[in-house]
């Protein structure tokens, strides 16, 4: 169960990106934010595992205070919360298999990372989530030699080696275009349904959102503008997440 | 906000530009004058012919030699024609002289002809008296049939009319096949010594660089906080820690240096330790503590300790070895590798003391933040408050006496305690700031980070003022006199009383602050950690490496290993700094990524940072190489070894035929290197 409670971020320069923003998720939900660009997602996700530390607010990650973690209790932390990126910030220059290997740090010693040493069974696990995202036989490709679907998939089972209970995903398939939006789509699902992974995932457009969420929750400037089930999201409920002038554009 | 009419704005603006332009103009005229361009001088016709015969020779610089053979035949002469007299002639051989007319005095002009010389070659006259001292006369040229005419002037020489000399003709021509001259040989092996010496300033300053580029890059920096007490009581146990470091590893070192140097028990040794430690490390790895418990803190200090101790005992035995090592290795090839390792070696046990109080440092600092994390988090308010003001009386202190000890070294370094003072309050207020002021009142952020930064820079300036008085500064910046060596006796210890005071001064802002701040505020450790290594690279950086060679000459004597010190130290700071904004510009994104898995630090630095920078740093490196040897020409001209102490020599001996050898021979080196390093650059970047 993850609690969010009066959420609020001010950056150094004075933007206020989220304003008091509080609800809560079961474990097992696939939740979908949307919001128009500067909505505060981003924000948002990155506060769940403090990449940002949030400016007021609590939260609560099954009894633990996220916010008040030490850098150790943190990364305690870290390691079971996945998350994957709209620029799927893979390590361009080093392998697929590094990369997804690199999902394990947090378990690992961290004398023997250092140089590169993994043991066997993670490099079997690696390969097997490489297998689960249909990619094993890039395992030892550089990572920048894939496109993007197939690096937004390394992104996937990087995120899998951390063994995760919830997965942040920021945007994940804004770079990619609508077939492989779809594919990557279809693999969160996956994990949401075969996994019980709770997911958590930014999206642009409402109409993948209506597809993938069991939940919708809409920001508007930091603040909550909505949080319910997709089909709850008429015209009124639509024109006041993403403004008067916005015409629905649906993505096939 | 434009009411103005448009038309009256485009006035404004050709008014702006026009005061510009003049403003310009004058700022010319005056770089014209002080910079004292003249015309009459660079049409001076002396010295267009000196330049022109310096020039000339450096255009004809002596790379080749070749051997000569030469044949010598004189005339005699009568000095002052005497009616009637004339003078003996030498028998006409192969090869011989004639004179005419064969007496004259000193302005006359006479004629010299040769016959039977070597064919196109040239002959050197020189006037002989009969006290034998010789004066060269002119240079000729031999026709191809071996003969050649010239006039000569009879030169002011002292000697009684009637008095016979002679006029000596040397032909010279080469024979056999051109060499290398004994210049070229010279400019050969200082330019192997030149890039030698770049090269060996390059890599000695690439891996301290690099530690010291991480720390100066902010994007590293910027997440390392830590609470205050923490820090502080880290910093506190620095020199605690160095201390018993020095009194407990240092016999660790001494005994992996005595087995060392019999190499086998010094090998057996090492082995042994790293082995121990790895077998410990998997056994305590294995074990599943909770974080934040007693045993798991106990676990990670423990396993600290053991990685010290075998660390330093391996340091002792590399030293040991390496000193072996050199003491066997003696003959032919092998000797330069003996000399290297023995070299090494005896370094390696000289910054042995200096390894030990870091280890023990390092460690106690570590074993302080570890343990005092977790209970610092729980002290209540006023416990808080009072532990903050002891231990930031005790850190202030201790941070002051380092900077008196450093301006007890030199005049201008007084300015340091005023200074960290001043950066101390600054710090400070800003940190109370946040924590009484602008707390709970996130929406005015700008508002209050401006009145946050008027307020920091009122306190630096008043503390600095107080501070300059206290301890009088101005002795050591307007007198330059060190500071007054005067003594507070306390019975047990005696201390200096300048250094009491800025203790003093550091306690009372570090005690205040701590009070005020508690323990349990956010403290930028990373952000200290990055000004002070950015203060050091800049520092470092605005020394002319010029001055460096010059002090490094003093300090080792004039040779290239005073050039390797001087670029060494320069290309460490240009290196430091233009790596660090490498790694500033890296892209943040896996950065964030690997952060998210629960990585630590260097996890991350290791995973996300390095393989970005690999590809620039190793450009940089290249083009630092290229630059070092360039410069090193200009240190060798202070004595720092190398082709440019060789130019320097040549230039002040005036022989340009020299020195347009070693002009000649940089100037291909840099091409090449130049050449070399775009190319790799391009291939990897
Ligand atoms: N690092 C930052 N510093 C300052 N302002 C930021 C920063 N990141 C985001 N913002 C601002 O915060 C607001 C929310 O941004 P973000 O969370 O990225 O929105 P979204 O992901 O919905 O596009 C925007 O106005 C943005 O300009
Ligand atoms: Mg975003």
């Amino acid at each position: 169960m993850l609690k969010i409670e009066h959420l609020t971020k001010v950056y150094d320069t004075g933007v206020q990106a989220l304003d008091d923003v509080s609800f809560e998720i079961p474990d097992g939900q696939f939740v979908v934010i949307i919001g128009l660009s500067g909505s505060g997602k981003s924000t948002l996700l990155r506060c769940i595992n403090r990449l940002i530390d949030p400016t007021e607010g609590r939260i609560i990650w099954n009894g633990l205070d996220i916010t008040a973690a030490t850098e150790e209790d943190l990364r305690q932390i870290r390691r079971r919360i996945g998350m994957i990126f709209q620029q799927f910030n893979l390590i361009k220059r080093s392998s697929v298999i590094t990369n997804v290997l690199a999902g394990r740090l947090g378990y690992t010693n961290p004398a023997w990372s250092l140089v590169n040493h993994f043991s066997k069974v993670d490099y079997q696990e690696a390969l097997a989530k490489l297998d689960r995202v249909g990619i094993r036989d890039k395992a030892y490709v550089r990572a920048d030699e894939l496109s993007g679907g197939q690096q937004q998939r390394v992104g996937i089972a990087r995120a899998l080696m951390q063994d995760p209970e919830l997965m942040l995903a920021d945007e994940p398939v804004a770079s990619l275009d609508p077939a492989t939006s779809h594919s990557v789509m279809k693999y969160l699902e996956l994990l949401n349904r075969e996994d019980g992974i709770t997911i958590l995932c930014s999206l642009h457009f409402l109409s993948l959102a209506r597809t993938y969420a069991d939940r919708i929750i809409a920001l508007k400037d930091g603040r909550l503008e909505f949080d319910g089930l997709p089909d709850e999201i008429d015209d009124a409920r639509f024109r006041a997440i993403y403004g008067e002038d916005a015409v629905r554009v649906e993505i096939a | 906000m434009n009411d103005k009419p448009a038309s009256s704005r485009s006035v404004l603006r050709r008014i702006v530009i026009l005061v510009g332009v003049l403003v310009g103009i004058v700022v010319y005229a005056i770089g014209w004058q002080v910079t004292d361009i003249s015309l009459e001088e660079t049409q001076d016709p002396t010295r267009q012919e000196v330049m022109q015969r310096a020039l000339r020779e450096l255009f004809a610089p002596d790379i080749f030699a070749q051997e000569r053979e030469s044949i010598v035949t004189s005339a005699n002469i009568m000095l002052g024609c005497q009616e009637g007299q004339t003078v003996e002639q030498p028998e006409r051989t192969e090869h011989y002289v004639i004179i005419t007319p064969d007496c004259g005095q000193r302005g006359d002009v006479i004629s010299v002809e040769g016959f039977g010389f070597e064919p196109d070659s040239d002959v050197f006259l020189r006037w002989v008296p009969p006290t034998g001292q010789k004066r060269p006369l002119v240079r000729a040229d031999i026709d191809g049939e071996g003969h050649f005419l010239t006039q000569i002037e009879v030169p002011g020489i002292r000697g009684d009319a009637g008095q016979t000399h002679q006029i000596e003709a040397e032909g010279s021509w080469p024979v056999g096949l051109p060499r290398l001259s004994q210049t070229t040989l010279l400019v050969l092996e200082k330019i192997v010594e030149t890039i030698f010496l770049a090269l060996m300033a390059t890599t000695i300053a690439v891996p301290i660089a690099v530690l010291l580029s991480f720390f100066s890059a902010r994007n590293l920096m910027r997440q390392i906080r830590t609470p205050l007490g923490t820090a502080l009581i880290g910093f506190v146990l620095v020199p605690v820690g160095g201390w018993l470091g020095s009194l407990l590893l240092m016999p660790v070192v001494q005994l992996g240096l005595t087995w060392g140097k019999g190499l086998a028990l010094g090998l057996i040794g090492a082995v042994a330790g790293i082995a121990a430690y790895g077998l410990v490390a998997r056994y305590a790895n294995a074990l599943d503590l909770p974080t934040g418990h007693f045993q798991f803190h106990l676990r990670r200090v423990g396993m600290n300790l053991l990685l010290l101790v075998v660390f330093v005992f391996v340091f002792g035995a590399v030293a040991g070895i390496c000193v072996w090592l050199g003491e066997q290795l003696q003959e032919g090839i092998l000797g330069y590798l003996g000399n290297f390792l023995g070299t090494l070696g005896l370094l390696l046990e000289l910054v042995a003391g200096a390894v030990a109080w870091l280890a023990g440092a390092l460690l106690a600092a570590t074993i302080g933040m570890e343990f005092s994390r977790d209970w610092l988090r729980h002290l209540a308010e006023p416990a808080s408050s009072v532990l903050g003001a002891v231990l930031g009386a005790l850190g202030g202190a201790l941070l002051l006496a380092l900077m008196a000890a450093i301006a007890n070294q030199a005049a201008l370094l007084g300015i340091l305690p005023p200074f960290i003072a001043a950066t101390l309050a600054m710090q400070l207020v800003g940190m109370i700031y946040k924590r009484w002021v602008s707390r709970g009142r996130p929406q005015a952020g700008r508002a209050h980070a401006t009145a946050r930064l008027i307020l920091s820079w009122v306190a630096a300036v008043i503390v600095f003022a107080l501070t300059y008085a206290f301890l009088d500064t101005g002795r050591s910046l307007i007198d330059g006199r060190l500071p007054a060596a005067t003594v507070w006796d306390l019975g047990l210890v005696s201390i200096q009383t300048f250094t009491a005071k800025a203790m003093l001064i550091g306690a009372v802002l570090g005690g205040l602050g701590g009070f005020l701040a508690g323990t349990q505020s956010s403290f930028p450790l990373g952000m200290a950690l990055y000004n002070t290594s950015r203060t050091i690279l800049n520092a470092l950086r605005a020394v002319e490496p010029l001055i460096m060679g010059i002090v490094f000459v003093i300090w080792v004597g004039i040779g290239p290993f005073a050039g390797v010190l001087a670029l060494t130290l320069h290309s460490i700071a240009a290196l430091g700094k233009l790596y660090s904004e490498q790694t500033e510009n890296i892209d943040p994104g896996p950065l964030e990524a690997i952060q998210a898995t629960g990585a630590t630090w260097l996890q991350t630095v290791v995973y996300a940072v390095i393989p970005q920078i690999v590809p620039p740093y190793i450009a940089f490196t290249m083009y630092r190489w290229d630059i070092n040897v360039r410069m090193s020409t200009i240190i060798g001209f202070v004595g720092g070894g190398g082709i440019g102490f060789l130019l320097q020599q040549q230039i002040n001996l005036l022989r340009y035929k020299d020195a347009g050898v070693a002009v000649l021979a940089i100037a291909i080196v840099v091409s090449i290197l130049d050449y070399a390093s775009a190319s790799i650059r391009e291939r990897i970047v």
